[in-house]
């Protein structure tokens, strides 16, 4: 990841959403994307340029531009239109964006679009975030990593952040994955969670 | 047999899709893969049949398909007829709010050039009230006067467009509780169809969500009504009977909500029965 002066930014063209600049680097703002909040934690796992990543609940694009910054490729699925329309204009000026209009609950719409990928991240404000990152999983190389950004009050408002949180790992730990690291985003972002886990190579799942 | 966007794979070998970045969109459109079976492709597969020269070529293909479904993708969306009304309902509410603000301020500035001029014991409604102080006042207070007036004209042409849009695109609701708050409750609920997937319950308090909220979270009282409390025969009936109103009037708003959403036309026989039971639901025992 590169880093100037402890800010993270990104090597790209700029002026996707009014991001600052320092000189030809993006600034890449922590309070706007949980994924650089997950960087400035000093947790997640870094971006490299032959990675293939699956990002799910793209929205506007504005944080799948600065993983495009770093990446081979980006598949970005999003399913409501209005916000697709955005995401189709970044993608059209980064040729490493593919744009997927479809429904991440419902991974067998794009799965004839994909490819094994080495890291997925999910931000969908659903109630089965798990359930949908579980499903979406088998798009993840065996050794690929999977950060889910857990919105616990798009969960249930009513049960406590941590008990939202604690369901999920145990979810995701029962489905046979590794949950390696975890945080809580604050104090860039209230009552949201990034798990950070792992598909075990194939020896490790068959014994 | 494994079925990507490129083409099919059998036993190893593949046979290429040929054709435009159309086609390519319409095959996977009515592709249907079961995640049990399915199998990553790699892209190699698709190089070595031919489909693309080299690993860019095979992303900008892939990526011209995908643009071209999410935009058929779109266009679809926007074209549900419920779409615009809800950005009309949307910009509606909106005036109110602006227009509402605006003469408040305005009366109170009009007070400061005027400070014999009081709202007290006036009968005027707030419209005719910015107008008589914009006949009295020059500059660009007469200005802003003027352009509350206008806002209002247009509120009252869009209000006519809210309510005859609605009644094409929910006839049933419509007919049942006008189309004005027919429009708002089809903008609460995010749609025609989650509108008809809604249970009676959840239409009855929708728009309620403050006080729903704070039932569930601290028990408080629930709330009776939400939007539905804005159609006369819900805040006109007495008070004893107004929640038992509100309920009915809501579980046949469910139904009418289905029938527009599924049959999309005025079912006469429904309508009369469902205004029988919302009559006899405001009947005082």
């Amino acid at each position: 990841m590169i880093r100037v002066n402890g800010v993270l930014v990104s090597r790209g063209e700029g002026g996707v959403y009014g991001e600052r600049m320092l000189g030809d680097l993006r600034v890449w703002d922590p309070y706007r994307s949980k994924l650089s909040a997950l960087y400035y934690l000093g947790k997640g796992i870094d971006l490299e340029p032959g990675m293939r990543v699956l990002y799910l609940g793209a929205a506007h694009g504005t944080t799948v531009s600065h993983v495009a910054d770093y990446v081979e490729v980006v598949y970005a699925v999003e399913f409501a239109p209005r916000p697709v329309q955005d995401l189709l204009e970044v993608a059209r000026r980064r040729k490493n964006i593919v744009p997927i209009m479809a429904d991440a609950a419902q991974p067998d719409q794009y799965a004839p679009l994909l490819e094994p990928v080495d890291l997925i991240c999910q931000d969908v404000a659903q109630p089965d975030q798990a359930a949908i990152a579980l499903r979406n999983c088998a798009f993840l190389k065996r050794g690929g990593t999977l950060i889910l950004m857990l919105k616990t009050r798009s969960v249930d408002v009513r049960t406590e952040p941590v008990v939202v949180f604690c369901d999920a790992v145990s979810e995701i730990q029962s489905a046979g994955l590794v949950v390696r690291d975890s945080t809580w985003l604050a104090p860039y972002h209230h009552d949201h969670a990034a798990i950070i886990c792992e598909k075990e190579q194939a020896d490790a799942i068959s014994s | 047999m494994q079925s990507y966007w490129f083409g099919d794979v059998k036993d190893g070998s593949c046979l290429p899709c040929s054709g435009t970045t159309a086609d390519l969109a319409d095959r996977l459109l009515s592709l249907r893969t079961s995640m049990d079976r399915f199998v990553l492709p790699d892209w190699t597969m698709a190089r070595d049949c031919g489909f693309c020269r080299d690993r860019a070529d095979y992303l900008a293909k892939l990526r011209d398909v995908c643009v071209v479904i999410a935009k058929r993708r779109i266009r679809e969306k926007y074209q549900e007829k419920d779409t615009e009304l809800l950005q009309m309902v949307r910009t509606l509410d909106e005036l109110d709010t602006v227009i509402n603000l605006l003469s408040g301020r305005v009366a109170e500035w009009y007070q400061i050039r005027q400070p014999s001029f009081s709202r007290k014991y006036r009968r005027t409604p707030a419209h005719s009230l910015v107008r008589s102080i914009g006949q009295r006042s020059g500059g660009v207070l007469g200005r802003v006067t003027g352009d509350v007036e206008r806002l209002s004209l247009t509120r009252t042409i869009l209000a006519q467009d809210v309510s005859g849009r609605a009644d094409e695109v929910m006839p049933n609701c419509s007919a049942l509780i006008g189309g004005l708050v027919a429009a708002r409750l089809l903008l609460h609920a995010g749609g025609l169809l989650p509108l008809a997937r809604s249970p009676g319950s959840a239409i009855q308090v929708l728009g309620a969500r403050t006080a729903l909220f704070s039932h569930i979270r601290t028990g408080t009282p629930p709330p009776k009504h939400g939007i539905i409390f804005q159609h006369r025969r819900v805040h006109n009936a007495p008070r004893q009977v107004r929640g038992r109103v509100a309920r009915v009037l809501a579980a046949q708003l469910a139904i009418a909500a289905r029938v527009d959403y599924y049959r999309g036309v005025t079912a006469p026989e429904f309508l009369e029965r469902a205004q029988a039971r919302i009559d006899a639901a405001g009947r005082v025992p």
